[in-house]
């Protein structure tokens, strides 16, 4: 198979992994039974989704899903870094699952048009399903952003947390401009960077929040190699100066936190401790 | 006359409407508009299905179910089954007699053609109470027990349902 595509699914399936992983975290913890259910319901949508991407995967490239999800080294892993940081508390987890499905519905609704019939097909299926995750997370922005000023305050501080890692998300995958020219990613990364800034910056504005993403707005999102081949965001003040990727970038080439050490030590200790076993 | 092809089809088909749905069993595959294609070529058939939610789990277990009640059938001697996403399945393949089915089984009936019924609060407008039949219900939750079911609570009846969330 084309390792544009490849190089596509992966990075499409790490990211609903490994977010549906940290939302499958509040089964039984989160603050509201209403909200147990719903982000145990999305987890299960978000991993539903990676194993039909796996699946895909693996039918092309040989392998199977269970062992793309679960049998990779931890630097195999293609996902944002925003997808892999800790809940933390219910505002950062808001920020966080509003900015990812924000973001998840530029990119599929830019996917429809994608020259692999298979994917096409998946991504009509998926955004029917993501419709819903969207409508949550703009229920629970507006309400919070509506609400008392301590409630407001802490989306807040969560929305410029994720906010600074969202360009994770859009970071090119590796073999884009194959997978552009080849018609697997119909618009290029930076594109629906652009689209994403500019979406979220006018929903923002609507509901009077105030974020982090005003001064960045007028950056143009596009990233260049940095001398140790890591990429970069152009715009980041520091790219010159200093070697260090801009906080958040990397996942797509495989650099992820120790946080993610930790999830995917918890993630696959069923998988690694009883290979082959089948359920 | 009916050829021998048709007539393991048909039998095919009477297999199928008897598989049930693990999380739903009051209604079968082929109430629920899963079955896409039957293809009978001599003894041997393929049938095509098409899975209600992506992450549902109950889909490997739906093919399991549909191989053995196909594979029982006098005549067939292979079966395969196949599943995919193409043309996406839709809350309108579900029948009229899968809908009847579902409301009996105390979970209401999708409603609309997606998720257009959607208020501006961000959740679901009301459905019709399977229990009593009456529109004064609320949302309680986008999300339910299922990926594919919502939380509803009766005003009238004051009871909590479910409602098969429209995609």
């Amino acid at each position: 198979m084309s390792e544009a595509l490849a190089s596509l699914l992966t990075a499409l399936a790490d990211d609903e992994l490994i977010l549906g992983h940290r939302h499958s975290e509040w089964t039984g913890f989160a603050p509201h039974i209403e909200e147990d259910v719903a982000f145990s319901s999305i987890a299960q949508d978000e991993i539903g989704h990676a194993a039909a991407l796996y699946s895909l995967l693996a039918q092309r490239s040989g392998g199977d899903a269970d062992g793309l999800a679960l049998g990779r080294d931890a630097a195999a892993y293609r996902h944002a870094v925003l997808c892999e940081r800790p809940n933390r508390d219910w505002a950062y987890t808001l920020a966080r699952h509003w900015v990812y499905d924000t973001a998840d519905a530029i990119r599929l609704e830019a996917l429809h048009d994608t020259a692999d019939e298979d994917l096409r097909a998946l991504v009509t299926k998926m955004s029917r399903e993501e419709r819903y995750h969207l409508i949550h997370a703009d229920a629970w922005i507006e309400r919070v952003a509506a609400g008392p000023v301590e409630g407001r305050m802490k989306l807040e501080d969560g929305l410029k947390e994720a906010f600074e890692e969202a360009l994770g998300l859009f970071e090119p995958i590796e073999h884009e401009e194959k997978a552009v020219h080849e018609g697997y990613l119909p618009l290029p990364s930076s594109e629906l960077a652009r689209r994403f800034r500019e979406l979220a910056a006018n929903k923002l504005d609507e509901l009077g929040v105030q974020t982090e993403i005003y001064s960045r707005s007028d950056e143009a999102a596009e990233f260049v190699a940095s001398s140790s081949g890591d990429l970069i965001a152009s715009g980041d003040e520091h790219a010159e100066s200093q070697p260090e990727r801009a906080r958040g970038l990397g996942g797509r080439a495989g650099h992820h936190s120790d946080e993610f050490q930790d999830l995917w030590d918890v993630m696959t200790s069923t998988y690694r401790n009883n290979p082959g076993a089948t359920w | 006359m009916v050829s021998p092809v048709r007539t393991i089809e048909d039998a095919v088909w009477n297999a199928l409407a008897a598989v049930r749905d693990p999380e739903i069993p009051a209604v079968s595959v082929v109430d629920m508009g899963m079955v896409r294609d039957v293809t009978v070529e001599g003894t041997a058939v393929s049938v095509v299905m098409l899975p209600t939610f992506t992450g549902c789990p109950a889909v490997p277990i739906i093919k399991s179910d549909v191989a053995a009640a196909v594979s029982m059938v006098d005549g067939v001697t292979g079966v395969r089954v196949e599943i995919t996403f193409t043309p996406p399945w839709t809350t309108d393949r579900i029948t009229d007699q899968g809908r009847e089915k579902l409301r009996e089984f105390g979970l209401a009936p999708p409603t609309g053609e997606g998720p257009v019924l959607i208020t501006d609060i961000g959740l679901p407008e009301v459905a019709e109470c399977p229990f009593c039949g009456s529109h004064n219900t609320h949302n309680e939750n986008a999300f339910g027990p299922t990926p594919c079911r919502a939380i509803y609570y009766c005003d009238a009846c004051r009871q909590p349902f479910e409602q098969f969330k429209p995609v």
